[in-house]
C-alpha cells in the first residue's frame, strides 16, 4: 500500500521539478478559456452583405436598410445590375447577395407575395443557415410592419398572419455560444490533462527504461498502475477547478447545480480517459507515439462530442456513433449541472452510460497492461 | 555443492531466432562470476530471465532454490539488476533516486541512513547527492545504477555490461568496487565483451551465439587450450598471414598489430613449423613461443565451433 504513495511522491517530484509547470497549470486553463471561450463561437455575427434593388421604391429601401441596423449583417456595397453580384461572392467579398425584384413595393401592396432573391456562399453551412435565418426574421419584420399600415392601404392584405411567436432562450437568455461552449472547455481540459499525461508518462518509463527498473522490484502491477494514474488524476482535478474559478471571473458563469455531483461526474468519466491513456500506453514505445495516438483519439472525440457541432445536426448514423463517445455523455451532464443545476436523478442515463464506459475501457486497458508486464 | 543459482538446459527464443540454446551452470554464494561473449551472444538474455524479466522456453533456473517462471516476487527482493542502458529517473538527484528505490524494496527506515551512508562511501558520489542523475558523467551514473541496485542488501547481484562504454579510469574504480562486494560475501554475475575483464571473474562461461563453449576458471581455461602458440614479430610479413594460415601445422592465424599470432596443431614442434613457414614465405622467420591469452582461448574456441559446423 505504501508504495503507491511512494510512486505518487515520485510522480509529483518530477511534475514540479520544473518551476514552469506550476505556471502551466495556472497559465493553460486561463489561456484555453479566455481563447476558445471567445473564439469558438457559433453566433453568426459580421456577415458581408451586398445589394441590388431593381424596385428602388421607398418600400425597397426601407426593406434593405433593415440589414444596416443589426450587428449581424455589414453591407458592403450595392449594384446596379444584378449579374454583377456573383463576382462578389466568387472573390468572398460578400457571403449573401440580396436581390429586391421589381415592382416589390406594387406587388406587396397589391397583396402578392414578391420574390426576394438571395444569393448565400453556403461554405460553412451551419452558418449560413443561421444567417439565413436572421434574413427571414428581418422580412418577417418587414411583413409586420406593412401590415400595421394596413388601414393606410385602406385595403385589406391576402396575406394576414394570424398568430405570431415570441421566443424566450431559457439558460442562455442571449443565446451567446460561450456559454454552451465554455462548460465545455472544462470537459476538454481534464480530457486532455488525464489522456496525455497519463498515456505520456507510462510510455516515458517505457522509454527511459525504468518501467523494468521497476519491475525488479517487489512493487505489484497495480500498485505501479495505481501510483502512475493517480497523481495525473489529481492534477486533472486541480487543473478543472482551476478552470472553473476563471471561468466564473472572466464569463461570470458559475456553476448553478452542485459542485460535488460535478466532480462525481468527473470522477466516473475520467475512468474512461485514465483507461485510454493507459491503453495508449501499452501500443506505444515512445512519447510521440503516444502523443500522436492521443490526438488521433482525442479529434474524434471532440468532434463526435457535440462540443462544436450540435449532435442533431449530424447525419443518422453518425448520431449512433456518438453513442459510443463517452465525452458526448460528459458534456451533457457538465452543461446540464453548470448551466441548469440539473440534480442527478434527471442524469442517470448519461452516469450510468460513461460507468459503462469507465469500467470497461479501464478494466481493459489495466489488464492488457498487466499482461504486457508479466 | 551448494550453489547459489542453477541453470539447467536453459533455452530461449525470439520467434524463430535463438537467442540461448542449452545452457548450463552453477555458481556458487560468493563468487564472481562473469559471462562472455561478443554481442548476441545471448548474455543480456540470460540475465533478464534470471531476474525474472523473461521466461525460459524450456530449462530451469534457480536462485537460493527459488524457481525464476514461479518464485517471482521472491526472487526480485533478494536480486539486484542493472541493465545495460542507463535506466533512472533522470530528473531526479541522486538523492531522491536512492531514496525512492529503497522505498519501493521497503528498506526500513532505520536501516536507511546507514546502507546511504555506506553506498555514498564506496561510490562517492556524496558531493553529487543534490545533483540530477541525467547530468551525472558515465562512469558516475554507472556507480549510480549499482548503489540503487545495491540499496536492498541482495544476495544477488546481476550486471549486465556495467563498464561498457565507460572510461578507463572509472572502469577500473568499477571492478574495485565489484571486488569489495564479493568480500563482503555478494555474489555477482557479471557479462562483459572484453577479455580482459573477463580475468577480473573467478569463473566465467564463454558463450557465442547462445551457446557456452566453454567455462570454468579463466586460468584453467588457458591451461586447457594446450595449444602451442607462437607470436611472429615481422612488419613485413602480416599481410601475408593468409600464406602461413596455408602452411601445414599451422590451425590460425591471428593479427595483433604488427604481430602474428600463430597457433599450431598440438605435438608439432617449434623446429619443423619454423621451416615450413619460412619455405612458405620463401625467407627466414622467428618463431616465439608465448603462453595464449583469454583472448586466443575465445578466438580458437570460435574457430573450432565454425568447424563444427561446415
Amino acid at each position: 500500500m505504501q508504495r503507491i504513495f511512494y510512486i505518487i511522491q515520485k510522480e509529483f517530484r518530477q511534475i514540479f521539478r520544473d518551476p514552469a509547470m506550476i505556471g502551466v497549470l495556472f497559465v493553460v486553463p486561463f489561456i484555453q478559456i479566455v481563447l476558445l471561450g471567445n473564439a469558438i463561437t457559433t453566433d453568426v455575427k459580421n456577415v458581408t452583405v451586398v445589394f441590388t434593388d431593381l424596385d428602388r421604391t421607398p418600400m425597397s429601401r426601407d426593406f434593405l436598410q433593415r440589414f444596416t441596423h443589426t450587428p449581424y449583417f455589414i453591407p458592403v456595397g450595392v449594384e446596379e445590375d444584378y449579374t454583377a453580384l456573383p463576382e462578389w461572392l466568387d472573390y468572398g467579398r460578400a457571403r449573401i447577395a440580396i436581390v429586391v425584384p421589381e415592382h416589390f413595393q406594387r406587388d406587396i401592396i397589391r397583396g402578392d407575395r414578391p420574390a426576394v432573391q438571395l444569393l448565400v456562399d453556403g461554405i460553412d453551412g451551419n452558418s449560413a443557415g443561421v444567417a439565413l435565418s436572421y434574413l427571414s426574421h428581418i422580412a418577417q419584420e418587414h411583413q409586420a410592419q406593412v401590415i400595421a399600415l394596413e388601414p393606410q392601404l385602406g385595403r385589406p392584405l391576402r396575406t394576414v398572419r394570424l398568430a405570431s411567436t415570441e421566443t424566450r432562450f431559457w439558460f442562455n437568455p442571449e443565446m451567446e455560444s460561450k456559454v454552451y461552449i465554455v462548460p465545455g472547455i472544462v470537459a476538454l481540459i481534464l480530457l486532455i490533462i488525464t489522456v496525455f499525461l497519463t498515456s505520456m508518462g507510462i510510455v516515458r518509463e517505457k522509454e527511459i527504461g525504468t518501467l523494468e527498473q521497476l519491475m525488479v522490484t517487489p512493487i505489484r502491477a497495480w500498485q505501479l498502475i495505481l501510483g502512475k494514474i493517480l497523481p495525473f488524476s489529481i492534477l486533472g482535478f486541480l487543473e478543472i477547478t482551476v478552470a472553473m474559478g476563471f471561468v466564473y471571473l472572466i464569463f461570470g458563469i458559475g456553476v448553478e447545480g452542485s459542485i460535488l455531483l460535478l466532480f462525481f461526474e468527473s470522477a466516473v468519466f475520467v475512468l474512461t480517459t485514465l483507461g485510454i491513456g493507459i491503453f495508449i500506453s501499452t501500443i506505444s514505445e515512445t512519447q510521440q507515439q503516444a502523443l500522436f495516438v492521443g490526438w488521433f483519439f482525442m479529434i474524434f472525440a471532440i468532434l463526435l462530442s457535440g462540443f462544436f457541432i450540435p449532435i442533431a445536426n449530424m447525419p443518422d448514423a453518425i448520431q449512433y456513433l456518438t453513442y459510443l463517445n463517452p465525452l458526448r455523455y460528459y458534456l451533457v451532464v457538465l452543461r446540464e449541472i453548470y448551466l441548469k443545476g440539473t440534480p442527478l436523478h434527471l442524469l442517470i442515463p448519461e452516469t450510468l452510460a460513461m460507468m459503462a464506459f469507465g469500467v470497461g475501457v479501464f478494466g481493459m486497458a489495466v489488464l492488457r497492461y498487466r499482461r504486457i508486464l508479466k | 555443492m551448494d550453489a547459489l543459482i542453477s541453470v539447467e538446459h536453459f533455452s530461449k527464443s525470439y520467434g524463430s531466432q535463438k537467442a540461448v540454446q542449452d545452457l548450463s551452470f552453477e555458481i556458487r554464494g560468493g563468487e564472481l562470476f562473469g559471462l562472455i561473449g561478443p554481442d548476441g551472444a545471448g548474455k543480456t538474455t540470460t540475465m533478464r530471465t534470471l531476474v525474472t524479466l523473461l521466461r525460459p522456453d524450456s530449462g530451469t533456473m534457480h536462485v537460493q532454490g527459488f524457481d525464476v517462471s514461479k518464485d517471482i516476487r521472491n526472487i526480485r527482493s533478494i536480486t539486484g539488476y542493472m541493465p545495460q542502458r542507463f535506466s533512472l529517473y533522470p530528473d531526479l538527484s541522486v538523492d531522491q533516486n536512492l531514496r525512492f528505490f529503497a522505498d519501493l524494496f521497503a528498506v526500513p527506515k532505520k536501516e536507511l541512513a546507514a546502507r546511504l551512508e555506506r553506498l555514498y562511501h564506496f561510490s562517492r558520489l556524496q558531493p553529487f547527492a543534490n545533483r540530477l542523475a541525467g547530468r551525472l558523467s558515465g562512469g558516475m551514473k554507472q556507480k549510480l545504477a549499482l548503489s540503487c541496485t545495491l540499496i536492498h542488501n541482495p544476495v544477488l547481484l546481476v550486471l549486465d555490461e556495467p563498464t561498457t562504454g565507460v572510461d578507463p579510469v572509472s572502469r577500473n574504480e568499477f571492478w574495485n568496487i565489484l571486488r569489495e562486494l564479493r568480500a563482503q560475501g555478494v555474489t555477482i554475475i557479471v557479462s562483459t565483451p572484453y577479455m580482459d575483464e573477463a580475468l577480473f571473474c573467478d569463473r566465467i562461461v564463454i558463450m557465442h551465439e547462445g551457446r557456452a563453449l566453454a567455462q570454468g576458471t579463466p586460468a584453467a581455461l588457458i591451461e586447457q587450450m594446450q595449444l602451442p602458440m607462437y607470436a611472429l614479430r615481422d612488419s613485413d610479413v602480416v599481410m601475408r598471414f593468409a600464406v602461413i594460415e596455408q602452411t601445414p601445422g599451422v590451425v590460425s592465424v591471428q593479427t595483433f598489430g604488427d604481430t602474428l599470432h600463430i597457433t599450431a596443431e598440438i605435438g608439432t614442434d617449434e623446429a619443423s613449423l619454423t621451416r615450413s613457414i619460412a619455405a612458405a614465405l620463401g625467407h627466414d622467420v622467428v618463431l616465439e613461443p608465448i603462453a595464449p591469452s583469454l583472448e586466443d582461448v575465445f578466438i580458437s574456441l570460435i574457430e573450432k565451433e565454425t568447424r563444427h559446423a561446415t
